[in-house]
């Protein structure tokens, strides 16, 4: 499809600006997910562990079914019920949220949960009934430029794109965002005036796993789109990585997702064309992790965090004081 | 109604309880899973029980799996006894592992009493170096080292590729025609092969042997030593630390680098002990740093049950390696490892609360 | 009449303690209730019961007369009960605006979009009718500690709330900003509101409200008419004994060398900005000097440079003369600067530890305690079992964690372990807030004998009446500069109230 439109079209920028997006997606979904979960104070490490059992059962629900708008429902699903089991302990029985995150990972990770499933339902090496691709018309797609960036898109990327508008409108301007703030700043004013803070924490922990379980389903139903153990490479861990990146807002998740998509995306390119073949795959590879802890150290400076900073009550539980 | 309250004394039966209380429900909840998918849970259990513990060779291969998540366990403990978060240890392991392969290859042709210390020490140089990455950042600009750390686990993971798979470099074999067409590491020279001690039957690695003695080494050093009283204060206190004077900052980057120095000597001993190579595939598949934080928080950071955890669950990884197949359902190990985890966290409430179950009683409620 | 609320033999449990021991309370519309009590008597517990936060063990609340039930906050806010807690409930990087319409889901919170604009209108105009005026678009950090309280009356009066509890309200105001605020309440209550004031401070009882409800540990004694009761008669059913009224107990006052010496000091608070802006004074052998001043304005601050927790940017601390490395706590600790912290429970212990290893937190590397780097464990043990017995701290042993000990018995603890260091000079934040009388009594003792001894002792207090019982000097501090000093015999707490609001005098 970009061979047919030649010219501008295949230069190296626009191949790599498409298969930003592309790559970028899955990171999205789950970065915008964790944004909701860490914006009421949860921290859930177990993104990865969510996107591959999101993976794995929304490509099962797409073999059973050939629906693929069911299958994306599956996966969201799949993914919530695994945040479930992280919002139970961190919220209600106030464990501790890294080991839980990690737990989560471990539990329903490549060597885990989503693995036995694959397994189980016989899923391996079978060819997707159906897969998510362009949905607009060809001539749209031969567009110079924008048309193999914006408009040779699976609907998920749309999709992706209103996710976004639609998450920071109900963040920044909507009672409930308000509210969500408000309990990851200062659980307790919150609780004080009324706000059901375990209720947010809930349904923003089970909300951040339906996101990571689209973001899961994005690679075994658009991008590769086949059953594979681990298909998601460590995603889940970028997208938290992202959610830092973006200073816990949704305009620059998707920023920062296209930004990250472009470093995944990039070795695969060059390599097929043989550019900058000195410079080793791994050194863009590494550039999110770098640039992450980079920007970390950024915000970590005591006048930046104020105005940019990490929910105040981010990793803490909430306990009504005590005597 | 249910009445969760904290509890005035901590009772010292519920320190044991709640951990062995934990493997038993993990266990129950598995057996459901299984029956749900249409596997016998009784054979199950027993074969990997059976390969796992029983007969020599299960214990054997079980020591060779408990080895490195000793290792990463004491690391993961070192750390969050002092309540920071090294997440970090996969990425440490990794760099004692191309540390101490560089110093196997330089040295091996030496006998044992030379390559061996040598390689334990670039180990755990290579492991305290990529800690104090982390270390530095929180400590002169309170940069979060969990984020931090995890990051580096996957820099460490390319830097591992890279070395292997992408470059001419020192650890790669280039002379074997293979070696051209399938890229992998050096092997190591006879001498850098670490020993074994024969017990009875029992063969016990070098590197399972060398992390029960850093074991103790850490018990004493957090429970008799100025410096663990100090990490005792900052883990429970920061400020009450920094009032009493203590420099928490030189103390951050200690702990941290003792930390990655344990994981590195087991990235080490991977090389010495088993694989006698850069093997990257190998290591970054295992996952070895993150079971290790799975143990601590089992062991509830100490470092002696830390051992006794290592060698369960390092029975049940052996077991899963081993059992792979038609019998024994792929990701089991993952599913199981993360259940008892579940468990045993949701178990730590137990330990800090009472949870009361209580008749409404309240007559307000009776009146409206 | 109906009772705007009446609380029927309301009785609440903790683990190993019974905060509220059937406990009747009713006070009626148009009111300022008082409810006295000294730390610890379940006055505190009684307001969160009230607005929700704890469900009672046993008993009935009735509101206007109906008996209610509530499962959480939320029921008491739309029953009309609002409270302004000691510790602020606010959201530091929200405005004024934004905390004031938080949680609302009447009128303007009920709609799904949020329009800040039309709340900020609002916001002000409340703000001018009650002369409690807050800038609607500020951030909440960016306020002062009484105007944030401001802010929460504002909430409470944005929700048309009939019953406002106020917890110690005081504490952070000027006497002059806390008669503005009495002025506020009793404008509210001749609205026909309710409200209960809560306070141990005996003379803001008298002054604003109309009945007093006394409780004693979590029991009720009794509920008077305010103009019935006298100073004397309230402190007699407050603490169950008839009490000697805070008098100054006069004593030697010492005129030794000068021990602690500040000079200039300068350096940043945590809301970012200068909270010491060129601080000097001079603490003598023997003398207790005092800083007073309302909450935030660079106590906290001025008591951690000098201890060496916080650099300071500019300026410096000697002691005997020698100058202290600034940000170096462990040079300070060895020049002979002992800290009684503000906060003794995070700061002055380490609070899963045990008592003994908080004995040693200071001491634990001397030879006494240490060889070498090994620990000398049955040595520390010893001496802390020592400390416990001469200092009284009652329910201790050198095993027991030490948060699960009484406040009084923890200050204990800090003072054991501060005064037996041997001290030159010792920092005093805030020593007995949060503690019965009988525990005050005993840290008043303890600080009067350490000056007798000779060490100079640097008092910083919110409470002027703690400041005008012990102090041989007084030094305001006002935004982080040192605005008068006054020798206590001749200071009055009009002049200081003055000083603490930042008004200048000579």
């Amino acid at each position: 499809m970009i061979l047919a439109a030649g010219g501008i079209n295949n230069s190296i920028v626009v191949v790599v600006l498409a298969s930003a997006i592309v790559y970028g997606t899955p990171l999205l979904y789950a970065a915008l997910g964790e944004l909701l979960t860490e914006r009421s104070g949860v921290l859930n490490l177990g993104v990865e562990g969510m996107m591959l059992v999101g993976a794995v059962m929304g490509f099962w629900a797409v073999q059973r079914t050939g629906s693929l708008v069911l299958a994306i429902v599956v996966a969201a699903v799949a993914g919530a019920a695994m945040a479930l089991i992280h919002a139970f302990l961190v919220v209600t029985l106030r464990a501790n949220q890294i080991v839980s995150g990690l737990a989560l990972t471990i539990f329903a990770g490549a060597a885990g949960l989503s693995s036995y499933l694959g397994n189980d339902l016989n899923l391996a090496d079978q060819p997707a009934r159906q897969s998510f691709g362009s949905v607009l018309p060809q001539s749209w797609r031969t567009v110079n430029v924008a048309g193999p960036i914006l408009f040779d898109q699976s609907e998920l990327v749309y999709a992706s794109w209103l996710c976004v508008a639609l998450v920071a409108v109900y963040l920044n301007r909507t009672r409930f965002g308000l509210n969500l703030r408000a309990v990851g700043e200062s659980p307790a004013a919150a609780d004080a005036m009324g706000i059901n803070v375990a209720a947010y924490r809930y349904a923003h922990t089970l909300a951040g796993g339906a996101f990571a379980g689209i973001g899961g389903a994005c690679f075994s139903l658009a991008i590769t789109p086949q059953w594979v153990d681990g298909l998601t490479a460590g995603s889940g861990w970028i997208a938290i990585a992202l959610v830092i990146f973006a200073f816990w807002r949704p305009t620059l998740c998707l920023v920062g997702a296209y930004f990250f998509g472009a470093f995944s995306g990039i070795p695969f390119t060059f390599q097929a064309r043989g550019i900058l073949s000195g410079i080793p795959p791994e050194l863009f590879q590494a550039l999110p992790y770098v640039m992450t802890i980079v920007v970390l150290v950024l915000v970590s400076t005591a006048g930046a965090r104020r105005h940019l900073g990490a929910p105040a009550a981010l990793g803490t539980p909430y306990v009504r004081e005590e005597r | 109604m249910i009445r969760v309250e904290r509890r005035l004394t901590q009772p010292k039966w519920l320190m044991f309880a709640v951990p062995i209380g934990s493997v038993v429900v993990a266990f129950g909840v598995m057996t459901l899973v299984l029956l749900v998918t249409h596997h016998s849970p009784g054979h199950t259990f027993l074969r990997l029980f059976e390969t796992a513990f029983v007969g020599r060779q299960s214990l054997n291969a079980t020591f060779v799996s408990a080895t490195p998540l000793l290792f990463t366990g004491l690391c993961a403990a070192i750390a969050f006894r002092m309540q920071i978060f090294n997440i970090g240890g996969e990425g440490q392991l990794y760099m004692g592992a191309i540390l101490g392969a560089a110093a196997g290859i330089a040295v091996g042709n030496h006998s044992g009493w030379v390559s061996i210390p040598a390689m334990i020490a670039a180990g755990a140089v290579g492991g305290a170096a990529f800690a104090l990455i982390p270390a530095i950042l929180r400590a002169f600009l309170s940069t979060n080292e969990i984020i931090t750390s995890l990051m580096l686990n996957y820099v460490g993971a390319l830097v591992i590729n890279y070395l292997i798979f992408d470059s001419q470099s020192y650890w790669r074999d280039t002379s074997s025609p293979t070696a051209k067409v399938f890229p992998q590491g050096k092997s190591l020279p006879a001498a850098a092969s670490w020993p074994v001690a024969h017990v009875g039957a029992l063969v016990l690695p070098f590197g399972l042997i060398a992390g029960a003695v850093i074991a103790v080494v850490i018990w004493v050093l957090y429970t008799r030593t100025r410096f663990g009283f100090e990490v005792q204060v900052i883990g429970d206190s920061p400020r009450a630390a920094s009032y009493a004077g203590m420099r928490t900052r030189r103390k951050i980057l200690a702990v941290m680098a003792l930390s990655g120095a344990v994981a590195g000597i087991g990235g080490a001993s991977q090389d010495g002990d088993f694989r006698h190579t850069l093997d990257p595939r190998g290591l970054t598949s295992a996952g070895y740093g993150y079971a290790g934080i799975v143990i601590a928080a089992l062991a509830r950071y100490n470092p002696f049950a830390v051992c006794l955890v290592a060698f369960l669950l390092g029975g049940v990884q052996n077991a899963g390696y081993a059992l792979q197949g038609a019998d024994f359902p792929s990701g089991l190990v993952g599913v199981m490892q993360g259940l008892i985890l579940f468990c045993a966290l949701g178990g730590e409430l137990l330990i800090r609360y009472r949870v009361r179950f209580a008749r409404g009683t309240r007559t307000s409620e009776a009146v409206a | 009449m109906v009772a705007a609320v009446e609380l029927r033999a309301i009785t609440k449990r903790f683990p190993g303690v019974v905060a509220n021991d059937r406990v009747d309370f009713e006070a009626a519309e148009g009111e300022v209730h008082a409810l006295l009590g000294e730390n610890g008597a379940g006055k505190s517990t009684l307001s969160n019961i009230l607005t929700g936060l704890y469900r009672p063990d046993d008993g009935e609340i009735l509101i206007r007369g109906a008996p209610v039930s509530f499962h959480a906050p939320r029921d008491a806010l739309d029953a009309g009960i609002c409270m302004v807690h000691q510790h602020f409930r606010l959201v530091p990087p929200f405005t004024v605006a934004e905390n004031v319409i938080l949680g609302d889901h009447r009128g303007e919170g009920k709609k799904l979009m949020v329009h800040p604009r039309r709340i900020e209108r609002q916001v002000a105009e409340l703000g001018e009718r009650y002369r409690i005026a807050v800038d609607p678009r500020a951030r909440i950090w960016q306020l002062s500690l009484g105007e944030q309280q401001r802010v929460e009356i504002l909430k409470a009066l944005y929700r048309e709330a009939r019953i406002l509890i106020l917890d110690e309200p005081t504490a952070v105001l000027t006497p002059q900003e806390a008669s503005s605020l009495f002025e506020t309440l009793r404008v509210m209550a001749d609205e026909g509101r309710t409200i209960i004031f809560i306070s141990h401070k005996l003379h803001e009882v008298k002054a604003v409200s109309d009945r007093v409800t006394v409780l004693r540990a979590g029991k009720n004694v009794d509920t008077v008419s305010t103009k019935d009761a006298t100073l004397r008669s309230l402190a007699a059913l407050m603490v169950g004994r008839e009490v000697a009224m805070a008098n100054r107990v006069e004593r030697e006052t010492g005129t030794g060398e000068p021990v602690l010496e500040v000079r200039d000091l300068w350096g940043a608070g945590d809301r970012g900005g200068d909270a010491l802006r060129g601080v000097s004074l001079t603490v003598h052998c023997g003398e207790i000097v005092a800083i007073a001043g309302v909450a935030g304005n660079g106590q906290r601050e001025l008591a951690e440079t000098v201890t060496g927790m916080r650099s300071a940017s500019r300026g410096d601390v000697a002691v005997d003369g020698r100058r202290l490395r600034s940000g170096d706590a462990r040079e300070a600790i060895r020049a002979g600067v002992a800290h009684v912290p503000e906060d003794r429970l995070h700061t002055g212990v380490a609070p899963s530890l045990s008592i003994a290893a908080n004995i040693v937190l200071k001491s634990y590397r001397g030879s006494e305690n240490a060889n070498g780097p090994l620990l000398k464990l049955r040595a520390i043990r010893e001496h802390a079992a020592r400390l416990i017995h001469r200092y009284d701290v009652r329910g201790g042993s050198p095993e027991l964690p030490a948060r699960q000990l009484s406040g009084g018995n923890l200050q204990k603890v800090v003072l054991a372990r501060e005064f037996h260091g041997a001290p030159r000079v010792l920092v005093v934040a805030s020593p007995t807030r949060g503690l019965d009388v009988a525990a005050i009594e005993t840290v008043h003792r303890y600080l009067r004998e350490a000056a007798a001894s000779g060490v100079g002792v640097l008092l910083i207090s919110e409470d002027l009446d703690e400041i005008l019982a012990l102090a041989d000097r007084i030094a305001v501090i006002y935004e982080g500069v040192i605005v008068g000093e006054r020798d206590a015999g001749e200071a009055t707490v009009e002049e200081i109230g003055l000083l603490m609001a930042g008004g200048q005098s000579e």
